[in-house]
Parts: structure tokens; C-alpha cells; sequence
């Protein structure tokens, strides 16, 4: 018996992918079991080196075909490897890749599939998910009825593992894969100098309230003084005034920064979703009863149109 | 000299006469003819009873034909229009008394009545009307005010009627230094223009110049005659017609019944996008604008910059219907669409009418250009679905919630905690429902004045519940926007679940949800006697139920709401609130009662993002800024959430607040208590 | 070209947190007096539909339902919006609905409908956002899948994918049939339907089938809901205080240095 932490060589080792390793060591430790890495793409030897620390298996699928995410091919090569390993949960990171494959690798395995899951749990030998549903406003817990497990979770809110005196053994996979039917002709990023959205420790957020595209352009101003990330809510993004990327929510990127200001959020549950993993919330909202206040540590009841212009001098300020 | 002897010779100096009589019928005939035409369209138009209660009707033609009270509301035009107007008619006496005289036989034109009337004041009155001209001409070509429309034609009925009076001098003096009459000086212009002329010329050049400018004369009045009912001169005709067949209903109640299903059955469109779509009253609406342009400069949407001119829209689909109705036995392109087809119906205009009815309250002439717009906006919405997102936002909230405030977290009872109001459900005898609307019960804000109201009604004991969570919106801005579906779904319901309780009247703290109430409701059957909670609470007070005793010693003005001033004509209920509550009484606002301004907020369009620069609200706060006052009172949710943003931009350094009238008496009421 | 639209009728997401109450026992929400609405990204998906087929000027949409009777409101709906055929399965009172047997459903209704090229699906639901069924469904029909897709577009024998990633956007060129599911974005935001066009969907007919009439019968669980509750969160924000704006700002500022120190 084991269980598959599911990573992309293309991501490295990052924090997610700690973060799925993690839950996947805790995992494997309670069932007993060994926890097996599949890396899909060719790794290189630092990320190798990493997942040896705390894997007890790592295979990685790294032929010309794997080199980019083409999600027939990945998923593909994600089933194969599982079969050989007989897993009783796989797991993956919340990725838009991951997400794309993690339903369709549960039907191939004959198993069953639950996402965005905050926490894994056992109960009488199945795998029991905590997800956060109705659009933050419940939360429920799933209980996976087939195996293996598949799982897409939070993983930056999981912590990593820690690194193991035993180094794990590292298989090549060599696969029949078939043909793509789907073939991704060309990637764009919005914004490539940027770090990650999920990754940044300090995030500036506009809403609703802001009003129109320009006064991201002051949220980015504010973002530069602290080194932070520029986010903003669904309504912000439908209507055109930032790029989808940006956004924060149930149904846009799961974010947990160290501080999260909201600025001119009002705080729909929506909203809250997929940010309350947050550190610190904060908050400039005009409306004092809006219920972002709820979520937060600190903040300030007042027009944003007064408090940004003043909040850049004194940033700027203790910057100098 | 005996004044009884007093007259004078007619059509001296003049033969052939029968020319001038053959000239008149002929101006008649054209001008008849010119009637007929306008006639003929209007009655390609839809029927419309307006010939009800005709002693109502006469009574406005006398208020505002005859005593012309809506045109000299104007400083302006109540001097030009007036002086030329009072000179028509004092003219139009004069040539009639002279008809009666010389062609009936009634000899009446003479002895002191000749010299006072016919000659002194008929000479007086014709010069005030080249007076008025030239103040009228003045304006036009000097100093040129936006709202006016300037064409050619305009420029030459002025020309026209200035000639007309100064023709009707020089033939005058003519004929009193020719025939050295003994009376002359009683007609004292003509008088000074036959002393000039006795001065200058012969008595043989001026019999001369008298039979050729008489006949001038004669042929001017006689082309103006025929030509008036081509030119907005038409006015002097269309306008009493118009006022005689006005709505005689609140403006309020001035939207029309639309019956979708028939609709749907007989493949009629939803709504206007033609002219044969339109009433014959809403094309002899079109007939009768006098070009004053007052609708446009009243309007918001405009004074703020935007595109929408309810004068544009009124004449252009004048011009439209006449350019169709070139070929009056064909009118196909009757059936051609409207919207967009003149700069002034594009949908970007039509979506920026708060429907305020600043210019239906304008109008000297009575026409309904709200209305009309809201028609246009019916067929945008519910044939193209053509409408601003944000507002369909609304409209898709007010479909699945029944309410219009998109993503609001919460719920139609969050304002009562801790107020002990009852439910319907809970209080069946309940002697009054207080309908608080989307607004109060949803909006933060406005929960405020929905408490306020609630704890005014507890402390006069009034025995009152609540619908909560069975509240939806009544509609109004669903009717407003031009989703007249989704109102009749509306307004079934609310009118079923209240008959279902036994509802008789309403209090309701949204002069929106009150009109539609008082106004709307009785077509599905909802007759209920209804309070704006202003009139309620001052009723409240007058019973001496309510005893307001510290009062605020603030400077206050009021913003009439439009729903509840101009729409349904209640002005003092309110103001008397704020009065009782004021140590130092109501400071009025320049744009107050039916001249009010409005906040922005209504015909959905508080749903709508407005243009940094063009914001309504912002002008409305700059006005009620400008009268120092550190509180505005309002009676409307719209009002309160629209002018506190607008004052907050706008007020600088100052402390201004924004508080309903409920709140002001709630305040007061309260102090006393405590003190 | 064929294109299938499955719609989900949901709990209306956006009712009041105060209004929101599960029920421990059944382990769903209390639907109290909210309404049904159709899930939003369902809707995008329809939208991103009608927008392909009037773009091409040929094709025919046809919208999927798997609700209780309740669902056909979803469905006039998407007759309204002006999809050309309305289907609708009844799920027979079958509460709670694992993925796997909406996506067997769904894959019955369509493999009953025929021929297809694109089936549309919203990446989530507004209610349990489960994410799963334009992945299993794809699986069912053994078709390929690509997920988060805002924009279609005919390309040669197949079609090309406009679709959100972490990072940005990829273009994605596909044989049909396939599977994808539709995320939102400013050009797919659902239209308002005419309301004209809401009269006429009354008037059309829909197609009801149930279960039976699928071959399709409750088999083993995927999953089970264990617990679900309403995550009691309770934190009492300090707002900032001074005089002056200016003090309070400043408040601000140093409270926001000092999380940036901390780092």
C-alpha cells in the first residue's frame, strides 16, 4: 500500500508542492504505508534531490512528450504510474493542471475524487477530505467510498515534511502514451515578472468599491512600496477593470498570504473563500458593517479614496 | 369735443375690399388645411380617452391656456411671451370689434369705448408687442440660452409679428394726419407716427403709402395666418388643445398599462420602437412643443452633461412623424424603428432618464416626454434586452431575490434586532403595514431610518407589522427600467399576498414603493390607503401623539424626493417634519418642491456607474450645498444613499449630514425624553 | 456543430449568511425561502455556447438538466437565453448525487441525444463546487477533456480553446468530440434573455426523460457527505482610531510595516 504525491517537474519543488508532500508523508505515516512520488516532466536535479529527502519512492516520467503539461499525456502517464503503485490516496496540489486531471485519474484508477480540500482524515480505513462548500459558507467533510483517494488540496496551507535521513530510490518510467487529441499551441502569462498570486506573503486586493480600472493603478503603487502582490475580487475582474488571474475567491486563486489588505472589499462569502487562509486580514472599506471587518485583524473605516493618496505617503516615507 | 361722438372711418381709403375677404378665406383654408394634416397623423395613432371629465378640462385649459401659470414660470418668457400673447388677444378683439362693426352692422365702435378700448389700449397693447419681440429677439440673438432651439423659422415669425405691429402704426398715422383726425391722440404711437409724417410728407404721399402698406399689412397677417399651423406657431392652437386633453392623474400615475400576453398573442412588439406604436395623444405631443426647451434644461441627465434632451426627443420624433407622414394615405414608414434613428432616442440617451419628470412638470404646453421615454426603454429591454449591465444586474437580482440590490448580505429583518417588530403573520390585527421596502430593510444606511420609523410608530402606539421576509420589491424600478414583465409578476404577487392578509393601508418609508402603491397597484387589484411615512408621522404630531420638544439647532434644508413631490404632489407633509423638529426651521433649497432636483437615483439608474464627470448626484449636492445648510433632510433610501455620496464628494472641510426626516423627529422626540 | 450545455440548478449562492442553515441529518442546505437558480458558471457556459454558435451561424445547442421537476425553470431559462432544446432528466428524488453518477447520467442523456461535438460543463457549482464533472463525464464518453475554458472557436475538423491557467492563458487546439468546462470571464457574462423570448420558452416543449428511461440505476458510492456545517469564525477587528484621518492612516501604516518586518 501506498500514497502518491502527484508533482510537476515544471513547478519544481515548490511550496505547494511541500505542502502536498506533507500531507502525504502525515497521510502515509497513519496508514502505514510508503509514500511514493511520481514526477511528471523532466526534473532537474535539485527538485530530485529534494523529493528524495521525503519520499520513500520517487519515479519520474521524464520523456520528450512530458517536457510541457498536455493534460492527455500527463494524465495518462499519472494512471500508469499509479497502477504499478497501487496507491490508497493520491495527491496533488490545487494547480489548474492538477485540478484539469485529478477527476479523470480517480475514473481511470476506479477510485474517487474530492478538491480544495483543507484537511485529510481516516475513518474506519477510508480517506475523509475537509472542503470548504456553498461558497465558503459551509463546510463539509467528504468521505472517499472507492480507492485510491484522489486528491487536489490547499497545498500551501499543509505543512511540508520534514526531510528524512533515508534517500529514496529513483525510477525512470517508461510509458506508452498515446495519442494527445488535445495539444496546447500556445501559453501566455499575464504578467511573468510577478511572482505568484498563491505565493506572496503581503497581498493588496480592490473590489467592487473601487469603482473603475484606475484605482488598481494606485493599489499597485501601495503594492510596490511593501513588496506586495496586486489581487482583486470577482466583481472586479468581470468587470474588465483587471485581469482574470488576479483574482482572489471561491472560484478564483485560494491565497495565504502573511497579511491580506481589502481594500474596498466588502467581503461576500465568495470573496472569503479564497482568501481566509490569510495570516492577517485587513481591511479600508467605507462601510463600516461590511463583513470583511469580521475576518479582520485590523483596519479602517473610511472612503479609500482618502486613506490610499495618505497611506503612500507614509509607506513612502518610512521606505526613505 | 363729445367723447360719445367718437370714432372712426373704416377702410378709409381702401376699395376692392373683397380681395382682403377673398385673401382671408384663403389664409383660413390653408390653415385649416394645415390642421387637417396634423389631424390626419394623430389619428393614425393608438386610442386614448382624453374627453372625460370635460369641466376638469376647461378649468385647466383656463389655468394654463388662458392664465398661461406654467409659462410665466419662467422670469424670461413670463415678460416676452406675455406682452406679445396679452397683445394677440387685445389685437384679435380689436379686429373682431371692427368686423362686427362694419360687416354684422353692430355699431359699437365708438364713444368712449372706441376711444379707450380701440384706440388707447389696442394702441398700447400693439406697441408692448413689438416690445416683446424685441425682448424675445434679444434672447434669441444675443444672448442665446442652450435650452432654445434656433432655426431660420424661428428668427421669421419674429420678423413677422414685429412687422405686423409696425405696419399696423404706419397706417394707423397715416390715416389720422391724412383725415386730421380729431380723436388721434388717443392712439398715441400711431399718433407720434402721424405728427412725423404730417411733417414730412403730403397728405397725397401718405394716402399712397397707407393703401400700399394696408395692403401689406393685410397680406402679412393673412400669410401668418396660414402659414402658423406649419410653423410652431401652431402653439396657439395646439396648446390649449393639449392642455384640454392632458392626463388629469398624478404623474405618477402617467405610465401606461401594457398587456404582454395580448402582446404575445397578437405578435404586437413590448414596448416603442415606432411611431405607430404611440398613442394619438403621444403624436399630438409632438405637434405641440413650442421649442421653449425648458424640459431640457430642467432635466439632470442633461444639466449634467449627458446626452439625453427630452426636447431633442420630442422634436425629432416630430420630424420623424412629419417626414413620414409626407404621403398621409401611405404612412408606411409609420412601422420604421424610432430608437436610434435620431441622435436624441439613442438607447446611451434613453438609459440616462431618471424619470424624474422635471420635464413633464416643465412643460407649458403639457406634454409627457417621461413616458415616453419609458416606452422606448420597454421595447430596449424586453424585445433587444438592451440595457446597462449593472442594471440588469438588478433586474436579475429582483427576479430571483425580489430585491434589486445585487449580492446585499442581508436580510429584509436585520433592522429590527432588538425593536420587537412584529411580522404580519405574528400581528393579524395589525391596523397598518409598514412597507420598508428594499431600501430600508437592505441597505445599511437605510436600516437607520427604517428604525427610526419603527420606534416613532411604537412610541405613538400605533398598532403596525411588518411583511419581513415576505417584503419584494413592489416593482418600480423594474417598471422604470422598462421590464414591465417582470413588474406585473411583481406587482401580482405583492397585491395577492396583501389582499391575502387583508391589508387596507400602507405606510411605506420608499416614495418609489408609494407610488407604485397609490398609482399602480389599483390596475391588479391592490386598493390600499397609502402613506409616504412623512404624512403619516406628521399626522402623528398633529394628533398630538408624537411631542417633539428639543430641537435641533442646525440649519436644515430639504430635498424633495421626486416620487413624492413632483409625482404625487405631497410637499408639506415632510417639510412639516423638518419645521417641528428645527429650532431654526427649513432653510428651501433654490430647486425645492416641483422644481426639484433630482438625486440621481431614480428610474434605476442608481444602479448605473455614471461618468466620473457627470454625475447627477454631485450636481444635486452642490445646490443643497450652496444653502450652508449642515443637515439635509430627505424622505427617499435612493435620496439618502445617492446625495450622501454626492455630499461627501463635494462638501470639503464642512459637516453635512444626510438624515430622513424620520430620523430628524426620531432625534427630536428623543431629546425630550432624556432632558 | 453540435454543442451540449449540461446546466445545474442550484441554492441560490447568494442568500444572506444569516438565512444559510444546513440540515445535520440529510446533510444539505436548507433551502428556506431562497430561490433555485441556475449555477453561474453553467450559465457562462451557455453564454460562451451562444456566442460560438452565432459567431458561426450554424450549429445547434442543446441544454442538459439533471434536477427534480424544479429543474425545468433552469431549462426556460436556457430556452430563453435561446439554446434550441431543452432536456431535461429527472432524477427521481435521488438526494445527493455523486459526481460519478451525474457524470453516467449526463453521459446516458447525451450518448440518448446522439451525435455531439462539444459538451459544455461549468467548472464548478456555486453549492457543493465539486469541479468533477466535465473530468468523469469525459471519462464516461471516452472523449478528451481540457477544463477552464473562456472562449471556442471552430479551427479546421476541431476547435480552439482559449483557457485560464495559474499564470495566464493557453491556447489549446482540440478534436471533437471532447468534454470541456467553462470558466468565467468579461466576455462570457450570461446574458439577460429578452423578455420576450422568457414568454416564448413557455411555449416550447421540452424533452423529460428519467432514469429509467437512461438505463441508469444508483450503482456503488463514490462519496458520501460525513459532516457538514456552518464553520463558526469568530475575530474582532481592531479598527484604527486617532483624531485625524491623517493619525489613523498612520495607525495603518505602521501596523502594515510591521507585518513586513516580520517577514
Amino acid at each position: 500500500m501506498s500514497v502518491v504525491i502527484c508533482l510537476f517537474a515544471k513547478n519544481g519543488f515548490d511550496r505547494a508542492g511541500q505542502g502536498v508532500a506533507g500531507a502525504g508523508r502525515r497521510l502515509a505515516d497513519e496508514l502505514g504505508a510508503k509514500l511514493q512520488a511520481i514526477i511528471i516532466g523532466a526534473a532537474d536535479a535539485a527538485m530530485i534531490d529534494a523529493v528524495k529527502t521525503v519520499a520513500d519512492g520517487v519515479t519520474i516520467a521524464a520523456q520528450s512528450e512530458l517536457s510541457d503539461y498536455q493534460s492527455e499525456l500527463y494524465l495518462s502517464a499519472a494512471a500508469q504510474i499509479c497502477q504499478s503503485l497501487a496507491p490508497k490516496a493520491v495527491l496533488l496540489s490545487n494547480d489548474t493542471y492538477s485540478q484539469e486531471i485529478a477527476a479523470r485519474l480517480a475514473h481511470r484508477l476506479g477510485g474517487s475524487a474530492a478538491g480544495d480540500v483543507t484537511s485529510i482524515a481516516l475513518h474506519d480505513g477510508n480517506v475523509r477530505a475537509r472542503r470548504s462548500v456553498y461558497g465558503g459558507k459551509a463546510e463539509a467533510v467528504i468521505e472517499l467510498k472507492r480507492s485510491p483517494a484522489v486528491l487536489w488540496i490547499r497545498a500551501r496551507a499543509f505543512d511540508p515534511a520534514p526531510a528524512r535521513e533515508s534517500v529514496a530510490d529513483v525510477n525512470q518510467a517508461a510509458l506508452t502514451l498515446g495519442d494527445a487529441r488535445t495539444r496546447i499551441v500556445e501559453r501566455k502569462s499575464e504578467a511573468i515578472t510577478e511572482a505568484r498570486l498563491e505565493d506572496a506573503q503581503i497581498i493588496i486586493s480592490g473590489g467592487r468599491g473601487l469603482g473603475g480600472p484606475e484605482p488598481f493603478e494606485d493599489l499597485k503603487a501601495l503594492a510596490a512600496l511593501v513588496g506586495a502582490q496586486v489581487a482583486a475580487s470577482r466583481a472586479a475582474c468581470d468587470s474588465g477593470w483587471c485581469p482574470p488571474t488576479w483574482q482572489v475567491g471561491q472560484t478564483g486563486k485560494k491565497v495565504a498570504p502573511q497579511l491580506y489588505l481589502a481594500i474596498a472589499i466588502h467581503g461576500a462569502s465568495q470573496h472569503l473563500a479564497g482568501m481566509s487562509d490569510s495570516k492577517i486580514v485587513a481591511a479600508i472599506n467605507i462601510d463600516k458593517d461590511a463583513p470583511i471587518f469580521k475576518h479582520c485583524k485590523f483596519g479602517i473605516v473610511e472612503d479609500y479614496r482618502k486613506v490610499v493618496p495618505l497611506l503612500k505617503e507614509k509607506l513612502a516615507a518610512a521606505q526613505a | 369735443m363729445n367723447q360719445a361722438t367718437a370714432t372712426r372711418e373704416i377702410l378709409w381709403n381702401i376699395s376692392h375690399t373683397w380681395v382682403m375677404y377673398l385673401l382671408f378665406v384663403i389664409s383660413l383654408g390653408i390653415a385649416a388645411y394645415g390642421f387637417y394634416q396634423r389631424l390626419v397623423v394623430w389619428k393614425k395613432g393608438l386610442p386614448l380617452d382624453r374627453f372625460d371629465q370635460p369641466l376638469k378640462r376647461i378649468g385647466k385649459v383656463l389655468t394654463h391656456a388662458a392664465a398661461q401659470q406654467r409659462t410665466v414660470r419662467e422670469k424670461y418668457a413670463a415678460v416676452f411671451h406675455t406682452l406679445i400673447y396679452t397683445g394677440f388677444i387685445i389685437l384679435t378683439i380689436a379686429t373682431t370689434v371692427v368686423a362686427l362693426d362694419y360687416d354684422f352692422g353692430f355699431s359699437i365702435m365708438q364713444g368712449a369705448f372706441y376711444l379707450y378700448f380701440q384706440s388707447f389700449i389696442v394702441d398700447v397693447f400693439g406697441a408692448l408687442v413689438m416690445v416683446g419681440v424685441l425682448i424675445a429677439a434679444y434672447r434669441r440673438l444675443i444672448t442665446k440660452p442652450r435650452k432654445l432651439v434656433y432655426t431660420d423659422e424661428a428668427v421669421w415669425i419674429l420678423a413677422a409679428i414685429f412687422a405686423i405691429a409696425l405696419t399696423g402704426f404706419l397706417i394707423e398715422g397715416w390715416r389720422i394726419a391724412a383725415t386730421n383726425d380729431p380723436w388721434g391722440a388717443w392712439s398715441p404711437f400711431g399718433y407720434l407716427v402721424a405728427k412725423v409724417s404730417a411733417a414730412t410728407m403730403s397728405v397725397d404721399a401718405m394716402r399712397l403709402l397707407h393703401l400700399i402698406t394696408w395692403w401689406g399689412h393685410a397680406v402679412l397677417v393673412f400669410g401668418f395666418i396660414a402659414v402658423a399651423p406649419y410653423t410652431k406657431m401652431a402653439h396657439v392652437v395646439m396648446a390649449p388643445l393639449n392642455i384640454y386633453t392632458a392626463s388629469l392623474k398624478p404623474i405618477g400615475a402617467n405610465l401606461k398599462f401594457l398587456d404582454i400576453d395580448k402582446a404575445m398573442e397578437t405578435g404586437d412588439k413590448l414596448g416603442i420602437n415606432a411611431l405607430s406604436s404611440f398613442t394619438w395623444k403621444d403624436l399630438a405631443d409632438f405637434d405641440a412643443c413650442t421649442e421653449c426647451g425648458r424640459c431640457t434644461s430642467v432635466c439632470p441627465a442633461n444639466t449634467v452633461g449627458k446626452e439625453l434632451s427630452p426636447r431633442d426627443i420630442i422634436l425629432d420624433l416630430q420630424g420623424l412623424m412629419h417626414r413620414s407622414a409626407k404621403t398621409v394615405s401611405e404612412m408606411a414608414d409609420f412601422n420604421d424603428p424610432i430608437i436610434n434613428a435620431v441622435p436624441s432616442t439613442s438607447p446611451e440617451a434613453l438609459w440616462q432618464c431618471t424619470t424624474c419628470a422635471a420635464c413633464v412638470e416643465a412643460c407649458p404646453v403639457f406634454i409627457e416626454q417621461m413616458p415616453k421615454i419609458v416606452d422606448m426603454r420597454r421595447f430596449l429591454v424586453m424585445e433587444e434586452a438592451n440595457f446597462p449591465d449593472t442594471m440588469a444586474d438588478a433586474v436579475t437580482s429582483m427576479e430571483t431575490r425580489g430585491h434589486p440590490f445585487k449580492g446585499t448580505q442581508a436580510t429584509r429583518i436585520d433592522w429590527t434586532d432588538g425593536l420587537n417588530v412584529k411580522t404580519i403573520n405574528d400581528a393579524r390585527d395589525a391596523e397598518v403595514i409598514l412597507w420598508v421596502g428594499c431600501g430600508g430593510a437592505l441597505i445599511e444606511r437605510n436600516q437607520k431610518v427604517s428604525r427610526s420609523i419603527a420606534q416613532l410608530l411604537q412610541k405613538a402606539n400605533v398598532n403596525f407589522a411588518i411583511l419581513g421576509r415576505e417584503e419584494k420589491c413592489t416593482g418600480d424600478p423594474a417598471r422604470r427600467i422598462g421590464n414591465e414583465f417582470l413588474f406585473e409578476m411583481l406587482a401580482k404577487e405583492n397585491t395577492e399576498r396583501l389582499n391575502k392578509y387583508g391589508v387596507k393601508k400602507i405606510i411605506t418609508s420608499c416614495p418609489h414603493c408609494f407610488n407604485t402603491f397609490r398609482n399602480e397597484y389599483p390596475q391588479y387589484g391592490g386598493n390600499y390607503e397609502v402613506f409616504h411615512h412623512s404624512e403619516y408621522l406628521a399626522r402623528l404630531v398633529n394628533e398630538g401623539k408624537l411631542q417633539p420638544s428639543d430641537k435641533l439647532d442646525k440649519k436644515i434644508t430639504f430635498h424633495d424626493p421626486c416620487y413624492l413631490g413632483r409625482h404625487n404632489d405631497v410637499y408639506d407633509a415632510p417639510r412639516q417634519l423638518v419645521q417641528i423638529s428645527a429650532k431654526r426651521g427649513l432653510t428651501e433649497v433654490a430647486q425645492s418642491r416641483n422644481n426639484s432636483f433630482c438625486c440621481g437615483g431614480g428610474g434605476g439608474m442608481s444602479f448605473v456607474d455614471e461618468p466620473k464627470d457627470k454625475r447627477v448626484n454631485q450636481e444635486r449636492a452642490r445646490q443643497l450645498l450652496d444653502t450652508g445648510a449642515d443637515i439635509v433632510a430627505v424622505g427617499c433610501p435612493f435620496c439618502t444613499t445617492m446625495l450622501e455620496d454626492g455630499i461627501n464628494a463635494r462638501k470639503g472641510d464642512r459637516d453635512v449630514k444626510v438624515m430622513d426626516v424620520s430620523e430628524l423627529l426620531w432625534q427630536a422626540v428623543q431629546s425630550k425624553e432624556t432632558s | 456543430m453540435n454543442l451540449i450545455v449540461c446546466l445545474k440548478q442550484i441554492l441560490d449562492p447568494d442568500i444572506p449568511g444569516r438565512d444559510f442553515k444546513v440540515d445535520p441529518i440529510s446533510k444539505e442546505a436548507v433551502r428556506g425561502a431562497a430561490n433555485l437558480v441556475t449555477n453561474i458558471f453553467c450559465e457562462n457556459a451557455l453564454e460562451t455556447a451562444l456566442q460560438f454558435k452565432e459567431k458561426n451561424g450554424t450549429g445547434k445547442i442543446t441544454a442538459i438538466c439533471y434536477a427534480p421537476e424544479s429543474g425545468e425553470d433552469t431549462l426556460r431559462k436556457a430556452l430563453a437565453m435561446r439554446a434550441d432544446e431543452g432536456v431535461q432528466v429527472l432524477n427521481d428524488g435521488l438526494a445527493h448525487p455523486d459526481p460519478l453518477m451525474v457524470a453516467r447520467t449526463l453521459a446516458a442523456a447525451i450518448r440518448k441525444i446522439g451525435t455531439f461535438d462539444v459538451v459544455m460543463v461549468g467548472r464548478e457549482s456555486g453549492d457543493w463546487g465539486v469541479g468533477q464533472t466535465g473530468g468523469l463525464l469525459a471519462e464516461e464518453l471516452g472523449v478528451p477533456y481540457v477544463g477552464f475554458v473562456d472562449h471556442i472557436e471552430t479551427s479546421g475538423s476541431g476547435v480552439k480553446l482559449k483557457r485560464q491557467t495559474d499564470a495566464g492563458f493557453e491556447i489549446v487546439e482540440a478534436s471533437t468530440p471532447l468534454v470541456i468546462s467553462i470558466t468565467n470571464d468579461e466576455h462570457n457574462v450570461p446574458r439577460v434573455p429578452k423578455t420576450r423570448d422568457v414568454m416564448m420558452s413557455f411555449r416550447q416543449s421540452l424533452t423529460k426523460w428519467t432514469l429509467s428511461d437512461l438505463g441508469v440505476s444508483a450503482s456503488e458510492s463514490y462519496y458520501e457527505v460525513a459532516e457538514l456545517g456552518i464553520p463558526v469564525k469568530e475575530s474582532s477587528c481592531e479598527l484604527v482610531t486617532g483624531e485625524t484621518l491623517e493619525e489613523r492612516v498612520s495607525q495603518l501604516a505602521e501596523k502594515i510595516l510591521a507585518v513586513k518586518r516580520a517577514l
